[in-house]
């Protein structure tokens, strides 16, 4: 692999950005189940560039979206240590954004009140706020349907109007926990794209929690291979090709080929009852 | 939206029982005197109710008992609504006021009014404070459902803002429990035009339907009682469809 690899390298892309360099070491998380402790994540030592698209890969229960919790600081209760440019992550801030697979915009509230509330706690003047959120709308290119309700949006509306609110904090790091896992396959493509071109625009550090190992080659610089029981890191590959890129090239493919056939080596499903529990 | 054909056979259909019970009670009356004493005549009735909106009787009682419960109404919503969410944010709340109010919320409503009569005599206080009381058990039970039952990914929403508490509870909790709190409030309106008339009833003092009731049925006068019944049970029902309308307009996302 290594080899193979070793003719796409590129010299390692310098990237300017506002700090996000995220560093985590010897992470443990594990849940009291009944009357045992179960480890969901183990062990994990991850470091993340600036500037950097990462894709987390990995069969049901290897953890991955817990790893985004912990990040984003919805959970604090963990060993070990989660770094966001040298200080510790206990709690959530506006440094960290991040997209949930479902849109989870506020059905009572229009699509441009949805991105404004995110700016909620910033002292900004309200013009500002304003600019900023007919900034982020015009991004994710949903200028014209500010004053729709979530209700009235398609899927890939709504998860694009979930991106802008996530973004419009201009936070040092994205994460993503399966975005466009819940979309049709075509508006899935579509909205890769879209995402490529927003970060290739932003250069903001994203992670993101995929199952479609494709989307993650055609995104990431950096895919993290999970594995389960306990949630571990397997395997960090990199995938040094400009972007934006060819879906279709050989080398995404084969890296890819190699990615699933890694994946489903062994059944994905969980073999034990215990590890079916979903925590 | 239905069909305009569709709307009037709908509303046809629902009146056809209430018309074929005025119809039996007609048959009734026309059995014998005696009869006609408990069953009154529908003309009778229909007379009755043209004289008493003539004299204005029918109008000074019937606003004096919509004001009483109008005030119960917005009042004990209010209380509710604030002790309910207190319930729902503080769990220190929760634990000090919750088995009380469960407990005290066990004893029927009428119980209460020989209690409120020594404290606070048969007047206007007390006929309000029955109606407060009435509007306030249904009013806390439901805010403290909604808010409890906020949809937690909204709340993560919450959290990932940094949202203090406050914010939190205005932006969030207090929406999603919206809802729960309308069918809390549908729910209070029945109690409240219940408890109106009820206390009218039991005290028997001032103007009000329940008063009204009262001096009819010590001076023999059924046709008036059933003025009152009628009058008690259709403004029930449509303050019962007002408010539905008003709920499906103001949470018209809920139903989409």
């Amino acid at each position: 692999m290594a080899a193979r690899l070793a003719l796409y390298v590129n010299e390692e892309e310098t990237v300017e950005a506002a700090g996000g360099t995220l560093s985590i070491r010897g992470l443990c998380k594990s849940y009291a189940l009944e009357d045992r402790q179960v480890s969901v994540l183990k062990d994990i030592q991850l470091d993340i560039k600036p500037g950097h698209f990462v894709c987390i890969v990995g069969p049901s229960g290897c953890g991955k979206s817990t790893l985004l919790r912990l990040i984003v600081g919805l959970d604090s209760d963990y060993a070990g240590e989660i770094l966001l440019d040298g200080a510790r992550i206990t709690a959530p801030s506006l440094d960290r954004g991040i997209v949930f697979q479902d849109h989870r915009l506020f059905p009572w509230m229009r699509l441009d009140e949805n991105i404004a509330l995110a700016l909620l706690n910033h002292d900004y003047p309200k013009a500002e706020k304003e600019r900023r959120v007919a900034e982020y709308i015009r991004l994710v290119n949903l200028t014209g349907f500010e004053k729709a309700r979530p209700h009235q949006l398609s899927g890939g509306m709504a998860q694009r109007a979930a991106i802008a609110r996530a973004l419009v904090n201009e936070p040092r790091i994205l994460l993503l926990d399966e975005p466009l896992g819940a979309l049709d396959a075509l508006t899935r493509v579509y909205l890769q794209k879209e995402l490529q071109r927003i970060w290739m625009e932003r250069r903001v550090t994203m992670i993101m929690v995929t199952h479609d190992v494709e989307e993650a080659v055609y995104l990431g610089d950096e895919i993290i291979v999970m594995d389960a029981h306990p949630g571990r890191i397997k395997r960090s590959i990199k995938i040094p090709l400009p972007h934006p890129r060819d879906r279709a090239s050989s080398p995404l493919q084969d890296i890819r080929e190699e990615i699933l056939n890694e994946l489903t080596a062994t059944s994905p499903e969980p073999d034990h009852l215990e590890e079916a529990v979903r925590i | 939206m239905m069909k305009p054909a569709r709307r009037i056979f709908g509303l046809l259909t629902g009146l056809a029982v209430p018309l074929l019970c005025v119809g039996a009670w007609e048959l009734a009356s026309r059995q014998s005197a005696a009869h006609a004493w408990a069953f009154v005549p529908v003309n009778e009735v229909w007379r009755s109710f043209w004289a008493l909106l003539n004299n204005g009787d029918l109008a000074l009682n019937f606003l004096a008992s919509l004001r009483s419960m109008l005030t119960g109404l917005i009042l004990g919503s209010l209380l509710g609504i604030a002790v309910g969410a207190l319930m729902g944010v503080s769990r220190i709340a929760n634990i000090l006021i919750g088995p009380l109010y469960h407990m005290v919320r066990q004893v029927p409503l009428m119980g209460w009014m020989p209690l409120m009569g020594l404290w606070f005599g048969t007047g206007t206080f007390s006929k309000n404070l029955m109606v407060v009381v009435a509007v306030f058990y249904p009013m806390v039970l439901h805010t403290y459902e909604g808010i409890r039952n906020a949809e937690k990914h909204h709340l993560e929403v919450a959290q990932v803002f940094c949202f203090t508490r406050w914010q939190t509870f205005v932006q969030v909790s207090l929406l999603d429990a919206l809802p729960s709190i309308f069918t809390g409030f549908l729910n209070a309106l029945a109690f409240a035009w219940v408890a109106t008339v009820g206390s009218e009833l039991l005290f028997g003092t001032g103007a009000g339907l329940g008063s009204l009731m009262l001096i009819a049925q010590s001076a023999s006068e059924m046709e008036v009682v059933i003025v009152c019944i009628v009058a008690i049970g259709v403004t029930g029902c449509l303050m019962n469809y007002g408010i539905g309308r008003i709920r499906k307009w103001l949470l018209g996302w809920r139903y989409m």
